[in-house]
This record gives C-alpha cells, sequence and structure tokens, in this order.
C-alpha cells in the first residue's frame, strides 16, 4: 500500500518559509496571494494488506520520527 | 544518411558499432554529432586512422571515451600552449607537486603541505543554479581529498548579471540574475555547511556580460602531512581498483562535452540530463573514509571522478604510472539497471572515488569503507601491458592504448590582441558634479556594497581553524576583511586566503587588467601581514575559436606571467574554462586568481578595521587619474580606457616594505585600496568599529576626485598610533615607497577635506549604504 | 566534593564525542577536550551496536564518563535537524543512555547536538526518572530569517548553579558563534508562558542571547528568533546540557582575533569554561 504522509505546522505556528515565499511572490507581482503555507510530504510504501493496521503503523512513523508534535501535526492520505 | 554507420551488437545491453573507418568527412561530423562527441572533423579522421590500423570500428563506449578524453575541459587543447610558455615555467624550491596532480601540492612547514585546487562549474549553475554549484563544491573537495589532504577552506568568486535588469529585457532561455545568485549561493551553503569545510572567502561581482553566462568557481585548500600525500596514479601492477561512494547514473552524463561548446537559447531543455545531483550526506562520510585509509597507509593512489567520470580516472591512473589495465563493469553499482555500458563509463555521478590497492590490503580497504557505510566495489586491475580493456556481461566491449587515448590535440589557435595603448595626460576624466552624491551611488553599488547576505549564510568557522573571517570588526558592525587567514595545525603557523579579479579592467585592456587583478591579490595577502607564497587561476573566456577571444586569453596569461615570475610567486594549479559565450554575449575576461600567503604567527594577522579614535591614517602608494575600469567611471558614466598600471619590481618593493613595517611598528589595522578607491577604502574601515575619520588630502598631488576616487594599483591603508605616524612615513620613503598622513580615526562622521573642498558623511549613513547595496535586491 | 576529594586523574577520563554521516563538528571538539587533559574520541554510532564492526572498534557506553553530541548535520537534517541521529539512538541506545544520565554522567549537545537532545525528550528534562520524555516538549524551530546564519553572539550566564557545565562561570557576558538554520527555542504555543516559567523556577535556564550593553534584544543579537532569547537550557539535573551556540569555536582566544580586544595566542577563549567544567565534575563525581 501507498501513502502520502503530510507534515504541516501546526495552527499559530510561525512558518518563516511561507512568510518569505509569500513576499517573493508579492514582489514578482502576484497581488492576489493571500497566504502561502510550506509542508513536507513523505510518500511511503508500505508491504502491509489491512489498511487499519497500516495506517496504525504509519502514524507510529510520524510520532516516532516524521513529526515533531510541539509544532506539527500530520496527515496521511491512501494513494492505493 | 546515417542508416548503417550504427550497427546494433548482439550483447545482453544496448552496444553499437559505429562505422568510421568508411566514412566520409561529412559523415565523422554528423557521427561527432550524434553521439554528442563534440569533436571536429581533423579529431574524428585521428580516430578513423587509429582504428583503420587496427583493423576493426570503435564501439560507442570508445567513441564516447574519446570524445571526454579529447574535450577541452580533459585535455587543455586551446591552452595547454600558452599556459606552457607563460605560466608554468616558474621553479620554486617549496612547491611539491603543481599541475600535474589534481591539485597543486605546496610546503607548508617541516611536516604539512597544503594542496589547493580551483575549478569552474559555469556552464551547469547557469542551467540549473542550486544543483550546478553544490556538485562544483563536491568536485573540488574530491580534487584536495584524493590527494590525501583533510579540506580546510572553500573558496568561492561568483559572477553574475545585473540584479536590476528587468524580466522583459533578458534574452530568450536566460534566468534572472538574482535568481542565479540566490540558486548558487543556496546551492554552496547547503553543500558545504553540510561537508562541514569553512567558505571563507570570495568574491561577488556584477556585470551584464555575465547575464548569460554566469560564472561559478570554486577554490579548495587542504592540509596533509607530507608523507600521507598521495599520488593520482597506480603503484604496481596486479593492483585493484577500488570505486568508493555513491552509486553511477545517468545524472552528468556528457557534462564535458557540454562545458566545452557555447551555451544556445536552447541548453536549457536539452542539457538537463548534463547538470548532476549531489548528495552531501554521501561525501561526508566518503571523506572521512578515504583519509582513513590514507593515514593507514592502505592504497596506492587516489583520484577523484570528475568529468569524464571512469573513462578519464582509470587510464590516467594506470598511464601515470607505466601500466594498462582491465576494468569489468559489472561490479559498478547502479542507479539504473539498464545503463549501456557507455553510460556507465562516462558517467560523472557525485561523489566517487577511484583507488588502487594492493591485493593483500584491499579487505581492510574494503572494511573501512563498510565502517562508513560507503559502498565500495574491485572493478578491475593494473597490467603490464599499456592498454585499457572493458568488459561488460562477459562481452569485451572497450580494447585501446591508452596511450591514444590520453593523446588529445594541442592547437596554438590564432588571436588578435586588444591592447587600447593610451597615455594618462591624453584623457580627460572629469570630476564630479555633486561629489556626495557620487560618493553615496559608489558605496551602494553592488559591486562595493557590503556582501554580507553572502557571507553569513556559509559557516565560515566550522572547524574552528578560522581566525580572520570574511567578516572583522566589532560585533554586529563587522566590515570585509582582505584576506581570509586559517590555522591549519597545532602551531601558530597560519595560511591567508584571498580571491581576485576585476573583470571591468579586464575588459577594457585583457593584459592590464589581469596585471591590476594579480597585484590586488597580492595587496590582499599583504595587508594581513602575510608572505605572498603560490597562487592558482581559474581562466574564464569566451569562444577560443574565435581570434579576439583567445586574445583577451593570450594577454591576460601573458600580464599574469609577468607579474608572477616577477614576484616569483608559482602558480601551483589551475583550470581553463572557455565557451562561457552565447549568441547574446561573451563573458568579460576573467582570469579570477586565488592567492595563498603565510601568516608567521597568526596572533600578529592585522585586521581592516579602526581600532581607536584619534589613531593616524596612513596611505603607502602612488595615487593617478587611473580610471580604466572603476567604479568612478561607471558611476559618472565616463568612459576611460587606462586600466591602472603596475609593475612586479614596484609591487615587489612596496610589499617588502610593507612586511617589514609590520615588524617595525605596531600596525592597528590596515586595508587595500581597491574598487571605490581611497573613499571606499576608508568607509569599510570605519564601518567595522562604528568609528569615522577626518581627512585632509591637501597633501597629495592632484585633483581631489582622483584622489577619493581613483583606483590605482599598489596601495593600502594604514592606522598606526599618533606617535609612530611620523616614523612609519620615514620608513616608507626611506625605502623608496611614497606615504601621507591622511588624518585621523575620530567618531561620529567622515569628513574628506581638500583645498577649498569638504564633504561629510554620517558613520551610520555610510554604513546604511553599504549594508543596503546587495539587499535592497535580495531582501534581508 | 571539592578539590581535595578529586578520586579520578583527568587523564583517566574517557569522553565519546558521537557521530553519524554529517556530524561535522566532532573534530575540534575532540580537540578542545584533549587540550584539557582527558582522553576524548570521535566514535561513529555504529561502534556501539553493530556486527560488521571488528573487535578493536566496538566501544560500550559504559566505557565513557562523559559524552558530547557535536555540531553538524546530522543525516543530512533531513526530516527535521536532528531526528534522525536521535531515532537512531532511541533504537539502539535509548536504555544505556537513559541509565547513563541518571547515574549523573554528563552530557553536552552543541548545536545539532542541541537538536538532538530535543528530538530524544532528554531537554528539556523536567522528569529525573525518565531522562528521556516519551515525545519532544519543545523544538528547534527554522530561524526567523528563514535562513542559515553564521555570526558571533552574546550569550548571558543566567545559571544559579544547576548547571553542572557553567558552575564557575558567574554571572558574566560570553561571546559564542552561532551557525545554524535550526536554532529558535520554540514550546508549545498554548503553554509557552508554563514552560518558561518551570524552566526558570528549576533553575534549567543556562544562557540568553543578549545584545552588547547586555540587554535582551532582537535580531541580530537574537539570532534565531528564540522565546525569552533562549540559548542553552540544562535538564532539571543540570548534568544534560543543550546550546545553539559553539562553545568549541571559543575554545582559544586565538577563536576571535578577528573582534576587538584580541589576546595572545596561549591564551583560551570565551568557550573553554564549558569543557572545563565537564571535565571538573567528572572529576568529583
Amino acid at each position: 500500500m501507498i501513502a502520502d504522509v503530510y507534515i504541516e505546522l501546526k495552527e499559530g505556528v510561525t512558518d518563516p518559509e511561507g512568510e518569505a515565499t509569500k513576499k517573493a511572490l508579492k514582489l514578482l507581482g502576484f497581488n492576489n496571494v493571500k497566504s502561502v503555507s510550506t509542508r513536507k510530504v513523505f510518500r511511503i510504501e508500505i508491504d502491509e494488506n489491512d489498511k487499519e493496521k497500516a495506517e496504525e503503523e504509519i502514524r507510529q512513523m510520524c510520532e516516532k520520527l516524521l513529526a515533531n508534535p510541539v509544532i506539527q501535526k500530520y496527515r496521511i492520505n491512501w494513494i492505493s | 544518411m546515417m542508416e548503417g554507420v550504427f550497427k546494433k551488437v548482439e550483447a545482453p545491453f544496448l552496444l553499437y558499432q559505429v562505422d568510421v573507418v568508411s566514412s566520409d568527412d561529412e559523415t565523422l561530423q554528423q557521427i561527432s554529432d550524434e553521439l554528442g562527441l563534440a569533436l571536429n572533423v581533423d579529431e574524428m579522421k585521428r580516430i578513423k586512422e587509429y582504428f583503420k590500423s587496427k583493423g576493426r570500428n570503435p564501439y560507442d563506449i570508445e567513441l564516447q571515451a574519446l570524445g571526454q578524453a579529447w574535450s577541452e575541459h580533459c585535455c587543455y587543447k586551446s591552452s595547454k600552449y600558452y599556459l606552457k610558455q607563460f605560466i608554468f615555467n616558474l621553479e620554486t624550491d617549496y612547491v611539491i607537486s603543481a599541475i600535474k596532480e589534481d591539485a597543486g601540492v605546496v610546503e607548508f612547514d617541516d611536516k604539512h603541505a597544503y594542496v589547493v585546487a580551483f575549478e569552474s562549474h559555469n556552464h551547469p549553475s547557469a542551467i540549473e543554479p542550486y544543483g550546478g554549484a553544490a556538485t562544483g563544491i563536491g568536485g573540488i573537495l574530491r580534487d584536495v581529498v584524493c590527494m590525501g589532504a583533510q579540506p580546510i577552506a572553500l573558496i568561492d568568486p561568483l559572477f553574475f548579471g545585473n540584479l536590476d535588469t528587468p524580466h522583459s529585457e533578458l534574452p530568450r532561455g536566460t534566468k534572472h540574475p538574482l535568481y542565479l545568485l540566490s540558486g548558487v549561493v543556496a546551492g554552496i551553503r547547503d553543500y558545504g555547511n553540510r561537508v562541514g569545510i569553512p567558505t571563507v572567502s570570495g568574491l561577488v561581482f556584477f556585470d551584464n556580460s555575465y547575464l548569460t553566462n554566469c560564472l561559478v568557481n570554486v577554490g579548495c585548500i587542504g592540509i596533509a602531512r607530507k608523507e600521507d600525500i598521495v599520488p593520482s596514479r597506480a603503484g604496481g601492477e596486479g593492483e585493484y581498483f577500488v570505486l568508493a561512494g555513491g552509486l553511477t547514473g545517468r545524472d552528468g552524463i556528457h557534462g564535458v562535452t557540454f562545458a566545452s561548446a557555447e551555451l544556445k537559447e536552447t541548453s536549457e531543455e536539452e542539457s538537463r540530463g548534463a547538470v548532476q545531483l549531489g548528495n552531501p550526506i554521501v561525501k561526508e562520510p566518503l571523506m572521512h573514509a578515504c583519509l582513513e585509509i590514507v593515514e593507514k597507509k592502505l592504497i596506492t593512489g587516489m583520484k577523484d571522478l570528475g568529468g569524464g567520470g571512469l573513462s578519464c580516472a582509470v587510464g590516467e591512473m594506470a598511464l601515470a604510472a607505466g601500466y594498462g589495465a582491465r576494468v569489468t563493469l559489472d561490479n559498478v553499482p547502479l542507479k539504473e539497471a539498464d545503463m549501456a555500458p557507455w553510460e556507465i563509463w562516462v558517467s560523472e555521478s557525485q561523489e566517487r572515488m577511484l583507488v588502487t590497492v594492493k591485493p593483500e590490503l584491499v579487505d581492510e580497504v574494503l572494511y573501512v569503507f563498510d565502517k562508513w557505510d560507503v559502498p565500495a566495489n574491485i572493478i578491475g586491475e593494473t597490467k603490464a601491458e599499456k592498454t585499457l580493456e572493458v568488459f561488460y556481461k562477459g562481452v569485451k566491449v572497450y580494447d585501446m592504448e591508452i596511450e591514444f587515448v590520453t593523446s588529445g590535440p594541442e592547437y596554438c589557435r590564432t588571436y588578435v590582441s586588444k591592447k587600447p595603448e593610451v597615455e594618462i595626460d591624453e584623457e580627460r576624466i572629469r570630476p564630479p558634479k555633486d561629489y556626495l552624491e557620487v560618493f553615496k551611488k559608489i558605496l551602494q553599488h553592488p559591486n562595493v556594497a557590503s556582501k554580507e547576505w553572502v557571507i553569513r549564510q556559509y559557516d565560515h568557522q566550522v572547524r574552528a581553524s578560522t581566525i580572520l573571517r570574511p567578516l572583522q570588526g566589532r560585533i554586529n558592525f563587522e566590515t570585509h576583511g582582505d584576506a581570509a587567514v586559517i590555522k591549519p595545525t597545532d602551531s601558530a603557523r597560519g595560511l591567508s586566503i584571498t580571491a581576485d579579479v576585476n573583470p571591468w579592467m579586464t575588459s577594457i585592456d585583457p593584459y592590464w587588467g589581469a596585471a591590476a587583478s594579480f597585484d590586488e591579490m597580492i595587496r590582499n595577502l599583504v595587508a594581513v601581514n602575510s608572505v605572498p607564497h603560490s597562487f592558482v587561476d581559474c581562466l574564464n573566456f569566451g569562444n577560443p575559436e574565435k581570434p579576439e577571444r583567445m586574445g583577451e586569453f593570450v594577454e591576460s596569461v601573458k600580464a599574469l606571467g609577468w607579474m608572477a615570475s616577477g614576484l616569483n610567486l608559482p602558480c601551483v594549479s589551475g583550470n581553463v574554462s572557455f565557451y562561457n559565450e552565447t549568441p547574446y554575449s561573451s563573458v568579460a575576461p576573467t582570469p579570477t586568481l586565488m592567492g595563498i600567503g603565510i601568516v608567521d604567527d597568526v596572533t600578529k594577522a592585522v585586521t581592516s578595521f579602526f581600532k581607536r579614535k584619534g589613531n593616524a591614517i596612513i596611505l603607502v602608494g602612488e595615487t593617478k587619474p587611473e580610471f580604466g575600469g572603476s567604479v568612478y567611471s561607471a558611476v559618472t558614466q565616463q568612459k576611460s580606457l587606462l586600466v591602472p598600471r603596475t609593475s612586479p619590481e614596484k609591487l615587489k618593493s612596496y610589499v617588502d616594505s610593507m612586511l617589514k613595517a609590520f615588524k617595525e611598528f605596531k600596525v592597528h589595522s590596515c586595508h587595500d585600496v581597491s574598487e571605490g578607491g581611497l573613499a571606499v577604502a576608508i568607509a569599510e574601515m570605519g564601518i567595522g568599529n562604528a568609528l569615522g575619520a577626518e581627512i585632509d588630502l591637501s597633501g597629495m598631488e592632484g585633483e581631489t576626485f582622483v584622489k577619493l576616487f581613483s583606483e590605482s594599483n599598489t596601495r593600502w591603508i594604514v592606522e598606526v598610533s599618533q606617535s609612530q605616524a611620523q616614523d612609519y612615513i620615514s620608513f616608507l620613503i626611506s625605502r623608496g615607497c611614497t606615504a601621507y598622513e591622511l588624518g585621523v580615526v575620530s567618531k561620529g562622521e567622515f569628513s574628506f577635506n581638500d583645498r577649498n573642498f569638504n564633504i561629510e558623511l554620517g558613520v551610520k549613513e555610510v554604513e546604511d549604504l553599504w549594508r543596503s547595496g546587495l539587499v535592497r535586491y535580495t531582501g534581508w | 566534593m571539592g578539590d581535595m576529594s578529586d578520586n579520578v586523574n583527568v587523564e583517566d577520563i574517557k569522553i565519546a564525542v558521537l557521530r553519524i554521516e554529517g556530524t561535522n563538528c566532532e573534530d575540534e571538539t575532540v580537540r578542545a577536550l584533549r587540550n584539557l587533559g582527558v582522553f576524548a574520541e570521535a566514535v561513529h554510532l555504529k561502534q556501539f551496536y553493530s556486527d560488521m564492526i571488528k573487535e578493536k572498534e566496538k566501544r560500550n557506553m559504559k566505557d565513557y564518563s562523559g559524552i558530547v553530541f557535536p555540531g553538524g548535520f546530522s543525516a543530512g537534517d533531513y526530516v527535521r535537524a536532528g531526528a534522525i541521529f536521535s531515532a537512531r539512538v532511541k533504537s539502539v541506545l535509548r536504555e544505556d543512555l537513559e541509565e547513563f544520565i541518571r547515574q549523573g554522567y554528563p552530557v553536552l549537545g552543541i548545536c545539532n547536538g542541541f537538536q538532538i537532545l530535543v528530538e530524544l525528550g532528554a531537554l528539556p528534562g523536567f522528569d529525573e526518572d525518565k531522562p528521556l520524555a516519551e515525545t519532544p516538549e519543545m523544538v528547534l524551530a527554522i530561524n526567523n530569517s528563514n535562513r542559515f546564519e553564521c555570526r558571533q553572539s552574546l550569550l548571558k550566564h543566567e545559571n544559579r548553579g544547576k548547571c553542572i557545565f557553567t558552575k564557575d562561570l558567574g554571572v558574566k557576558v560570553v561571546m559564542y558563534p552561532v551557525a545554524h538554520a535550526e536554532g529558535k527555542v520554540t514550546f508549545p504555543s498554548t503553554a509557552e508562558g508554563v514552560y518558561i516559567d518551570r524552566l526558570v523556577e528549576n533553575d534549567q535556564i543556562v544562557f540568553r542571547y543578549v545584545d552588547d550593553k547586555g540587554s535582551y534584544a532582537g535580531y541580530p543579537w537574537n539570532p534565531n528568533g528564540s522565546v525569552y532569547n533562549i540559548a542553552g537550557i540544562c535538564n532539571i539535573k543540570g548534568n544534560v546540557f543543550g546550546l545553539m551556540p559553539h562553545p568549541e569555536r571559543a575554545f582559544f582566544s586565538w577563536n576571535h582575533l578577528d573582534y576587538p580586544n584580541k589576546t595572545a595566542l596561549d591564551e583560551y577563549g570565551d568557550g573553554k569554561i564549558i569543557f572545563q567544567s565537564m571535565i571538573d565534575y567528572i572529576r568529583r563525581l
């Protein structure tokens, strides 16, 4: 099974990369830009047919390595 | 027409035999084009004759190998003749190895040698600035590591088009200079910082000749115990070749031939495959592992896989030792399984190193690489007969005499010189209408202004051996230094490093411009109280097949040779990059120089910022109305052909006297006078400690604007205490030098006075202008 | 405790400077420690657990009485700075390291090492019995400037005696270089105040960024935007200490010759105190 794991900043956490990108886009004349935020995506292929088990395993991965709960949250999006 | 020329060979992989033997000139050229060999008809005809005598036609892998070996990048076919004549003819007793190897090796002290390499990474950076610059760093580090040396410093001179170029004026297919600058700096930052080697010196220069050809030059210095220096050749017959490092993939295929032809408008799409992808986190352990096998004396030779990949490295390592080689490609670990043998052979995948090992030590070598999680495999062995044979899946795909492969052509290309003959009194350069306005414009000019935005993104203090940083002064008021100083061993001895060239001067007058660039390099080394010791060059020019371009090259090289021999300063390594040219423009002649000096005792190194209010400010050297290539001429839009003159005799006499004076007197600070002239030099010295200066120019000869803004060579500003000022000046005058007391270090403002003349500007205002010159474009 | 009761010779003290691929400040860290007379060596994490390592290169955490996580970009800082190094330590050395800290041995994290200690849950380290928290309680987030920056920083020492690495420093401002892209001390936004109060109360704050007048100030004096200008903190016991600035780069006075008031070669710089205090503490253990 394949999942995309999105690591995002929690609401209220400053996102310097997003802010800087927004500024740059405005400088390029994209005045309609309202906000820019960044996220990181890991595509994980997992050898498991039971979706529930697979989801639990990915949850563990997020908690043990992929996300720092102090500022980050995660979201799993199943591709197949 | 090409049908029947390429014949597919029955094999478990893709292999073609190419009919060169029965091809006419036109077809030979088409073969070269079709395979992307970048060889001309005459070169192809030599290949045809060779295979005729062998009685067979070559395989694609053999032609590809020749295309690599005979490229401008690998065999310097256009430059060798002139380099030998003018630059590489100087003998000094402390040079251990110059030119022959990947990097120059020079004695540092009884036990140690320093290793220097300098290269361009121009074309890849113009296409993909981030990856191109990063792999440039990777390549130059390997050049130093493969000599058995620990890298200790990186140096990055960069050249871009003007940052204020409107997008609408960019030629098609060209990326905006701001995008290129940001990408290149990020690439150097992310690679250099990650491998943990400090980036301590460099320069950033803006000129529209670089709009379609940005230049990215990268230099590296390393340190080694003399007995650990490893040659780039095998030690004997029957030794194993071990390939260590990253996997081999299609990235970088044709990087070398690509760097040897003019960039076309369509290059962007066509050439993407030629830009390599780097991985600093493979490089870092590879570096450790290589240095560990050197320290344990487990190998006989080491060479990095750079331009041309395995095809260049294997042959050169074997031939240099007087042997041949047999290689089995099956043992080369691949990124993609379906690669053809020629792709494996010429791939320029990053982070790879080739070592030769005696059979009894090979297990120990493989263990060290394994410990660092670096893949390593035996891929071949040396043999007595001087041929190179390559096998893949049981098929012999390559069999040529190594001497033929490495006997690349050498051209004595015709050239036309550009030498504007002007005398000082022929030029009528006018004073500015508004001095203050011009001074402000000069301070804020991107070629003068603070490069802090670039410098701070590089870790310049990792390894904890940086004595003088590129930014120095009071914390958060730092100004530019002249040369960086590194302390590479436990002793107090240090190395000073600077990178210099003035492309505005070389574009007006390649000869005097190159001489002036050399003068500036020496001035910077001397300013920190170091003795100039050696230099390397990275010669960036346009298409050498055009006589005017070749003329720029020859004149620059002549001038460098003249200056170097007069100062007895050896050129120990270097790189030539031609074809920095597009239909839109050719680059200004850019002979970038990296100078290295020896600092006897790093605690005696001299910094560039004023130390104390009330100290005397002294100008050393003569000031003349020489404005060719100056910032003043650019800002006031006056054309001047008179590039500042110099001579090795005069420079040498000043160098000796300045160095002697450092011993005799307490010099508080010293800064060389270059872009922007005296006014800028004094401003930079003040900014670094939030101090100003009260300057009286009336003791000097000539017009005020000449005194303030001329960029005459061989000049320094020196700060000494009031009580030593007169003795310092007398000392220099007694040795035939010129020196004036200009005034005193003050607080609050910079004030420049002459007969019936006064301008004043607050220190804060000067600092703001100087600091904002670059960041008004980059946004900090 | 005190000088008279020292029961370990300096030369018998062994300190490990841990590394994996991408760690790159181990040489100067080892050099600083060795200069003070102890036996210090750079040890690859694999030397603690991997079967492929030869006998003479195998190591055990029990061989050492001090550990340093040095600076660098371990594993490229991919995922998050320090996250991969920390995950590897957790998988193979978690119990050893917890025992090491519980027994009071000193653990120092500099720059990337600080990031690793935070990812390990060793800092802020509120629970003496459980030196590695289950999940991280803070993070060193990307700098407010959104980029890597290399500059000098001024640090005011504010620890009242808990941190064993700065015990003899007193109320003083020191200058150490910073060089990082992710160094902004950040706590869960909903409980920021609670965390800071707790750190202050427990005497866990060690260094705070100040300007040249000694006052708490914004950028560039606070180079990354750290909350409360925090540059370094220790755990509840005072034997685990992490900081973003680099004391090993200010170990000798010649490390900052290009700043005003330079001094001579044989003198030490502001950074020495950290390593000296670590060694003095081990001698008294």
